[in-house]
């Protein structure tokens, strides 16, 4: 990696550590003349999160009607009602526009004087009807406000009724630049910073996941743009909310509004992408919207610190009358190929980011948790392309065919024997592990017939969990699975928890939670043979030369590492809150070598589960139905 | 060799194998291959200066007999909206774009079979005589070779005639991909790789400076790329006569290989082109960025990733501009997209002597 930019070591310096960058750091940052020494910094954080991966999504935008109260400088899609060109929608109008295969669904629009609040919930209502499978993004924190103020219900009502109606997520829009200065100059009918933060800090607390935007490249200074960063994250920190932070370039168009520049220059687009990936430590993912950044500039930003391309948008109204050069639909074909020739996985998802289908051969699952880094540490690769993915989600695509190998979750493996072979690794444990915890309020004895919050992530630990209840202790417990990135626990009685956020908690402890049970531990001390979590497979199918390959990469990454974790996993460690020494002890602690024991394991286990529970259908109780 | 080993050792200038500029190309990251691209820029360039011209592409004949399939432009002779202008006519043409600051003009037609040797000689000759100031960056091989057949010459000879009338540079459009492979698919009748070489060759034997272009996008594999790149490095070699490299993708509007390759080639395809360009071709001077044939801000952003010319203003052109792909831009503009990207400007003549410098105003800085 080149930085020929001497300052910007101290940033990389700290990078690197897994330091949180300052103003300063920022603005350090974003004023060198080294795009690509920033760039690669901004990159190697993006490989550290997401991999290869580049996300897309099969999406429809539907703005319900452009007559809107407001008159906002920067908007030239607003109508007052009764000008030529208002429009307001029917609900058949609008699910007219839905096809089958859609995804998402993102609904905004103009906030007109006279509809009632049921016309609102009754479009929700009709789309979620119409396409069960699609997610709704609905409603800017500006319309949600608007509704607070007009219908006169508090803001989480507001959201409560919408999230029942079938909203699920929230976009990130109306956010524009967090600076009273420019809001009383440009934005002034708008919320304000701390009505917009509130609003997400309330849909994150009833579990709607939401958005964050930027507006840039008109009259703000770079100053005023990290602060709008940090002030995101602190909110993130919170909350862990944000699903995405989407910096928005501005279109002059016949806004009216003067910007210094008719657009903004391609250099700031990609200084702003990578500055976002930098500065925004704590929200996964980075989108480079290609509606409004070209197709261009959108497609080199991929590598400048961005992991989402958002989609094949079908009405972009807002962005195309300002004027934005990007043709109105960009083919999924298109997006695919702009994808892979970034040199990424093009990966189909849905709102919250879940994998659905990966464009790409020869991909290889990554497990995101600190206790995998090992494999991928020296993992220098040619022809494989690198997806992390919870191992849920990793079993899924293994079962569609569309993922080659990684590590996969035990009874993932154990369901696709038939089409996977092991290779000669595996997670497993001998004593405890520290990463599968259940955090509970009762002892183990008397969680009969009570509820416990269970992981979306992974079935294995699920099982275990299972198996130890029924078998160890011959209680029975009613399973809920939690919401993705929410943090609310109300009503539970335990809560199973794995991967980096138990290794958090277990080191912190879980409010109200007061028992902590190490499952491995558990294992153990009952069956006296450790527990294997993960075990490496391939496809049988892969050529032979290409299985070499591969196990070759993952050998030589384990033989370089040595017993030294910290100098490949300290600064995941870090950023997770725990000391190298923590680190060490914790990877020190695994086996990751397939042996006899641990195939004794395996059977036993295989033995203890349900036969239904390892068949390819079998997924644990999910209230949800997600 | 590791990746990254591959990349110290292109950082470092050494001189890479086509085994090894292949392993670079087809799996080395985007901004490794920039990183290693901008470092050799910067020490072959120390100046952070990005030059362009001011120039004009007008065509003095569409009329083609060549039928290559990449190509919107021509007309077969006798087809409606075939033309062919006289002397007169672009002498009229070349003095109305002095007369706007053009310093170069490259001229480029069909290969026309009507049209007699002394027309190109009298253009040249006519050209420097009566319009100074400019400089003629005139025929591309194909009308090079188109020349010796009509006239009964060699091309050592049609070359020597045409640097007697005043003749000093030539375009080094034609070359597509030095594949012969590729050739017979989209320009059967055009030549063969040793073709483009062999004109270029005996130019750069008698002084003659020219650039070499890499037309990509379309049938060629990543390998025949290299190949390309390995073959006009052999060639600069021996006479140094090549100024710069230009490569652009292929467009494919109104073209017959549009039902083959529907889509253009993509920004990143090209930053790959410039990195892989700057990295292999150790013994080049420039590269250059074409915001006109990739878009205005994927030309800015190459900027960066190896390329220290921005090519021409060009006042009018009419090649892309047949397969529908559009881009105009005024020498302001051009100085402010090069200080928008991040570099001083510089106006440059046809073989790279600087005329003219533009420092980044402060408030772009």
């Amino acid at each position: 990696m080149q930085i020929r930019d001497r300052n910007l070591m101290p940033v990389w310096e700290k990078i690197q550590s897994g330091e949180r960058l300052t103003l300063e750091d920022g603005l350090r940052a974003y004023t060198s003349g080294d795009l690509i020494g920033l760039g690669a910094m901004a990159h190697a954080v993006q490989k550290e999160k997401s991999g290869d991966a580049v996300y897309f999504v099969l999406n429809q935008k539907i703005e319900p009607t452009n007559v809107c109260v407001l008159a906002c400088k920067f908007c030239d899609f607003a109508a007052r009602k009764g000008d030529p060109h208002a429009y307001e929608m029917t609900v058949g109008e609008i699910l007219g526009k839905l096809t089958p295969e859609i995804r998402e669904v993102h609904i905004t629009g103009g906030m007109p004087p006279d509809w009632p609040w049921e016309r609102y919930l009754e479009i929700v209502r009709s789309v979620h009807d119409r396409l069960p499978e699609a997610d709704i993004k609905a409603f800017t924190a500006v319309e949600i406000d608007f509704f607070h103020k007009k219908f006169r219900m508090p803001v989480e009502e507001v959201l409560r009724q919408l999230q029942s109606a079938g909203l699920r997520t929230m976009p990130g829009g109306g956010a524009e630049v967090f600076s009273e200065r420019v809001r009383r100059l440009l934005f002034n009918q708008k919320i304000g910073a701390k009505t917009w933060l509130d609003i997400h800090r309330t849909a994150h607390r009833l579990g709607i996941p939401t958005n964050s935007t930027l507006l840039y490249g008109h009259i703000e200074t770079l100053e005023e743009r990290l602060i709008h960063m940090i002030r995101l994250r602190e909110v993130q920190d919170e909350t862990g909310g944000f699903l995405t932070f989407i910096p928005l370039a501005f279109q002059p168009g016949e806004t009216g509004i003067k910007p210094a520049h008719r657009f903004t220059s391609a250099a700031d687009d990609l200084r702003t992408i990578a500055l976002s990936r930098l500065m925004l430590d704590n929200i996964p993912h980075i989108k480079a919207y290609w509606v409004m950044l070209t197709e261009e500039v959108a497609s080199v930003a991929l590598n400048f610190g961005a992991d989402d391309m958002d989609g094949t948008v079908g009405g972009e109204k807002i962005a195309h009358d300002a004027g934005a050069v990007s043709p109105m639909t960009l083919a999924k074909e298109r997006i695919i190929g702009l994808i892979r020739d970034a040199g990424k996985i093009p990966v189909e998802r849905d709102a919250y980011y879940n994998p659905l289908h990966v464009h790409q051969e020869r991909v290889v699952g990554k497990i995101p948790y600190l206790n995998s880094v090992p494999f991928y540490a020296r993992l220098e690769k040619r022809d494989f392309r690198i997806l992390p993915v919870v191992p849920r989600r990793m079993g899924m695509l293994c079962a569609l065919g569309e993922i080659d190998a990684g590590p996969f979750s035990l009874m993932d493996f154990l369901r696709q024997e038939d089409d996977m072979e092991l290779m000669g690794w595996c997670i497993a444990t001998r004593d405890q592990v520290k990463s599968v915890m259940l955090f509970s309020k009762e002892g183990w004895r008397d969680l009969d017939g009570r509820t416990i919050g269970i992981t979306d992530d992974t079935a294995t630990s699920v099982h275990l969990l299972s198996v130890l209840l029924e078998k160890k202790y011959g209680v029975h417990a009613r399973f809920e699975r939690l919401h993705q990135g929410v943090n609310s626990y109300d009503g539970l009685d335990a809560v199973l928890l794995i991967g980096d956020e138990a290794l958090r908690r277990n080191k912190h402890g879980l409010d109200g939670f007061e028992l902590v049970y190490d499952l491995a531990r558990e294992w153990y001390e009952w069956q006296k043979l450790p527990f294997v979590f993960a075990v490496w497979a391939l496809r049988r199918s892969l050529p032979s030369a290409v299985k070499e390959e591969l196990s070759g990469l993952v050998k030589g990454s384990l033989e370089s590492v040595g017993g030294d974790f910290v100098s490949v996993a300290g600064p995941h460690g870090r950023r997770i809150g725990l000391t190298d020494e923590e680190t060490q002890e914790y990877l020190s602690g695994f086996n990751y070598s397939l042996g006899e024991r641990e195939r004794e394991a395996i059977e036993v286990f295989r033995r203890l589960v349900p036969a239904a529970a390892s068949g390819a259908h079998a997924s644990p109780p999910d209230r949800e139905g997600r | 060799m590791t990746l990254s080993a591959l990349c110290a050792k292109a950082s470092a200038g050494e001189r890479l194998s086509p085994e090894e500029g292949l392993d670079l190309l087809a799996h080395a990251e985007l901004l490794d291959l920039a990183g290693a691209a901008n470092e050799i820029r910067f020490r072959k360039n120390p100046e952070p200066r990005v030059t362009f011209h001011v120039d004009t592409n007008p065509n003095y004949t569409n009329v083609c007999t060549v039928d290559c399939i990449f190509c919107a432009f021509y007309r077969h002779p006798g087809e409606e909206g075939a033309y062919t202008h006289s002397v007169d006519a672009m002498i009229g043409k070349f003095r109305e774009s002095a007369a706007k600051g053009v310093t170069t003009i490259l001229l480029q037609g069909g290969v026309n079979p009507a049209l007699p040797f002394a027309y190109y000689v009298e253009l040249v000759e006519r050209t420097v005589r009566e319009v100074p100031g400019v400089t003629p960056h005139f025929f591309s091989t194909s009308e090079i070779l188109g020349m010796a057949r009509v006239a009964g010459l060699t091309v050592p000879e049609v070359l020597r005639r045409l640097w007697d009338a005043g003749l000093r540079t030539i375009p080094g459009g034609g070359a597509e991909i030095l594949s012969d492979r590729v050739k017979k698919k989209i320009s059967h009748l055009k030549g063969s790789s040793d073709d483009w070489l062999g004109v270029m060759r005996e130019a750069h034997r008698m002084g003659y400076r020219t650039t070499a272009t890499m037309m990509y996008g379309h049938l060629e594999t990543d390998s025949e790329i290299i190949t390309h790149l390995d073959r006009v490095r052999d060639l600069q070699d021996e006479y140094r006569g090549f100024t710069a490299f230009i490569p652009w993708s292929f467009k494919p509007g109104n073209t017959p290989l549009e039902k083959i390759i529907p889509h253009y080639a993509t920004p990143v395809r090209y930053l790959k082109m410039i990195a892989i360009a700057r990295i292999y071709l150790d013994n080049f001077p420039h590269i250059q960025a074409s915001w006109f044939s990739e878009g205005k801000k994927t030309g800015q952003i190459a900027l960066h990733f190896g390329a220290d010319d921005f090519g021409g203003t060009l006042q009018e052109e009419n090649v892309h501009a047949a397969a529908r792909f559009v881009n105009k831009t005024s020498t302001e503009e051009c100085i402010e997209m090069i200080h928008d990207a991040g570099f001083p400007a510089a106006q440059r003549n046809t073989v790279y002597d600087i005329l003219r410098t533009y420092e980044v105003p402060s408030a772009a800085a």
